[in-house]
């Protein structure tokens, strides 16, 4: 019975497929799959072998022999790469940018008296490296039990007031990787509809399944659903390999970029019936294809940050639908950020929907 | 079911593109299991009537009814019931032609046995080829074929021999006749004339949008005969097509 169905159910069998024949298209599968993550993997290899110590910033505020002591036994362990000579205004920004995982902050008059408070250390730590931030702590505290022990008196242990904040601690490939993923959803959406509508429409296949009374809306659906279908599997697909072979920190829910993924995918499916419906040609197609994807592809900070581009070029660069996904992508990926707090991004990538949308319906021919 | 005396009946049917009158005032019938042939110099308006009947485009004026269903007011019903061969059809790429009618079907809501029609039109040794890897004669056949997929009562065939060598012309003269044996209505559009007179129970000549002239072929040549048209022919009792298939055999060839 839901055989039969599946068989002679007109939109259901269209879009089995088309999602057939996408998935028997060699190229489509290298421009969709393979070329970003031959992106990813090149930028993921350069990155490689940085085996991290741990960055530890440290404040002396007490500069007493006990403090001495404790930043000596510190600095003897080898474990951390130690920055002492900044401010600590200054030391806790290297924290939010990433560069420090923890700052140990030793109060004035640490270890004179046996009061709690002069036998604590604060140590602000960088929540995004967990494991590098535990493992300071962990030595940290290590050491200060050795003074504890050391003086004898172990009812007073010293002791780490520990303060997590959120620092951004991107590598490259943390900052790439959601924006390639965006860049392969425009690809796909873009050229693989407007190409393969083209043709269908060039060839006469189109004009075929009109002599049948086949609703244009199944068809529509059909195609669209296997685009979207691939947006989502692509985003699946790059950001997995991207955390399990390349480490990348993928701070947010990935239910959230799958979600902005099908935002993105239906933007750029719908771009690409706009230029399908006005062009011709194969030959039409994929020059106005182009020219729409390679701006963007350089404009809306898929490599390098849009804030390294001159003012007027970044005010237009913001408005474009590929640096709303990207960015979107990347806060959620690299910040962990919530879907409400990319309203503006979805609001950017909605306005475009609908624009896009509108143009693809005004231009849409079957011949 | 009251059964309509005529699958085709056109009244008056108009349609031009700007100045050009492409169809210009034309009326026909076209009864139960004839087949029916509308011939005519290249641009006399026959894709244009046929592509009406089909319901793929609308005509100015005039009425277009096929089974008693107006075309105009419900093509998506014309379509269901009727099979259209296109002049130049073409297919998804990157199926197979079993594949191809199986999706081809359930845009019917049908189900069918893809092997049984390839076989009917001696294809199904290419089941799983691509209809690009098809020869021009296969890709005609297949494009008949899937035009069956629905059972039609009626069958448009648009130049359904352009193109192919003798041996697939006879194929397709044979599948044009088990239609009729079958029951269906066909009307085709063709060039050839001795394909019109083999096949045809009744030809409209077109020309310039009108029908000059419409009956049996055998008809429409006496009336001519009867005017005292004479022919300079010697006695041929065979042509050169003759000839050709004698020396080639009639069998299909997948060039």
């Amino acid at each position: 019975m839901l055989e039969r169905l599946f068989q002679t159910n007109p939109t259901i069998s269209l879009t089995r497929a088309s999602m057939k024949i996408w998935f028997r298209d060699r190229q489509a599968i290298f421009w969709t799959f393979f070329l970003p993550l031959v992106l990813i993997s090149v930028f993921g290899l350069l990155d490689f072998g940085a085996f991290r110590t741990v960055d530890l910033g440290i404040i002396d505020r007490a500069d007493n022999d006990a403090s001495r002591k404790l930043i000596g036994d510190v600095r003897a362990l080898d474990t951390f790469d130690i920055s002492d000579d900044l401010s600590e205004e200054e030391e806790r920004e290297e924290l939010l940018d990433g560069e420090r995982d923890l700052v140990l902050i030793i109060e004035p008059g640490f270890g004179e008296a046996q009061s709690p408070v002069q036998r604590q250390v604060t140590v602000i730590y960088n929540q995004g490296r967990a494991q590098e931030s535990a493992a300071g702590q962990t030595i940290i505290q290590h050491v200060l039990d050795e003074i504890t022990f050391a003086e004898g008196n172990i009812s007073e242990r010293y002791s780490i007031e520990p303060i997590p904040v959120d620092s951004r601690n991107l590598k490259f490939i943390d900052f790439l990787m959601p924006g390639v993923v965006a860049m392969a959803i425009m690809q796909m959406g873009l050229f693989s509809v407007a190409f393969s509508f083209v043709q269908l429409k060039s060839r006469g296949v189109l004009r075929r399944l009109q002599a049948t009374p086949i609703l244009p809306a199944s068809f529509i659906f059909a195609q669209v659903f296997t685009r979207l279908s691939v947006s989502i599997l692509q985003t699946l697909v790059l950001v997995s390999l991207a955390v399990v072979a390349f480490d990348v920190h993928l701070e947010g829910n990935l239910g959230i970029m799958l979600l902005l993924a099908l935002l993105g995918g239906g933007v750029f499916v719908s771009m690409g019936f706009a230029v399908s419906g006005w062009a011709r040609t194969e030959d039409v197609a994929a020059p106005v294809a182009n020219a729409i994807a390679l701006p963007m592809m350089f404009l809306s900070g898929v490599f390098f940050p849009r804030d390294a581009m001159p003012e007027p070029l970044r005010a237009v660069a913001d408005f474009l639908p590929l640096s709303y996904l990207a960015d979107a992508l990347r806060n959620v990926a690299v910040d962990g950020a919530s879907l409400w707090s990319q309203w503006e991004n979805v609001l950017g990538l909605m306005v475009w929907l609908a624009v896009t949308f509108f143009i693809a319906i005004r231009l849409f021919r079957w011949e | 079911m009251e059964q309509p005396e005529n699958i085709i009946q056109v009244q008056d049917l108009r349609k031009s593109y700007g100045d050009l009158k492409a169809v210009d005032g034309i009326s026909f019938g076209v009864s139960v299991g004839e087949v029916f042939g509308i011939l005519g110099p290249n641009g006399a308006g026959k894709t244009t009537t046929v592509e009406i009947l089909e319901g793929m485009r609308v005509p100015d004026s005039g009425i277009a009814v096929v089974n008693g269903i107006d075309v105009r007011k419900d093509p998506r019903a014309v379509k269901k019931i009727i099979g259209i061969q296109l002049q130049s059809s073409a297919f998804f790429d990157r199926l197979s032609l079993v594949e191809i009618l199986d999706v081809m079907a359930s845009l019917y809501h049908r189900q069918i046995d893809a092997l049984v029609l390839l076989r009917d039109v001696e294809l199904d040794d290419r089941a799983d080829s691509l209809f690009k890897e098809l020869s021009g004669g296969q890709k005609q056949r297949f494009s008949v074929a899937s035009t069956l997929v629905n059972d039609p009562i009626l069958l448009f065939l648009d130049e359904p021999t352009t193109g192919l060598d003798p041996q697939a012309r006879r194929h397709m003269w044979e599948l044009v006749q088990r239609f009729k044996s079958e029951g269906r209505t066909v009307l085709l559009t063709t060039h050839y004339m001795e394909e019109a007179e083999e096949l045809c129970d009744r030809v409209a000549i077109m020309d310039h949008g009108k029908i000059v002239a419409m009956d049996r072929p055998a008809a429409l040549v006496d009336s001519l005969l009867s005017r005292g048209f004479q022919k300079e022919r010697t006695e041929n009792l065979a042509n050169l097509e003759d000839v050709f298939l004698d020396l080639t055999g009639r069998a299909l060839r997948d060039e």
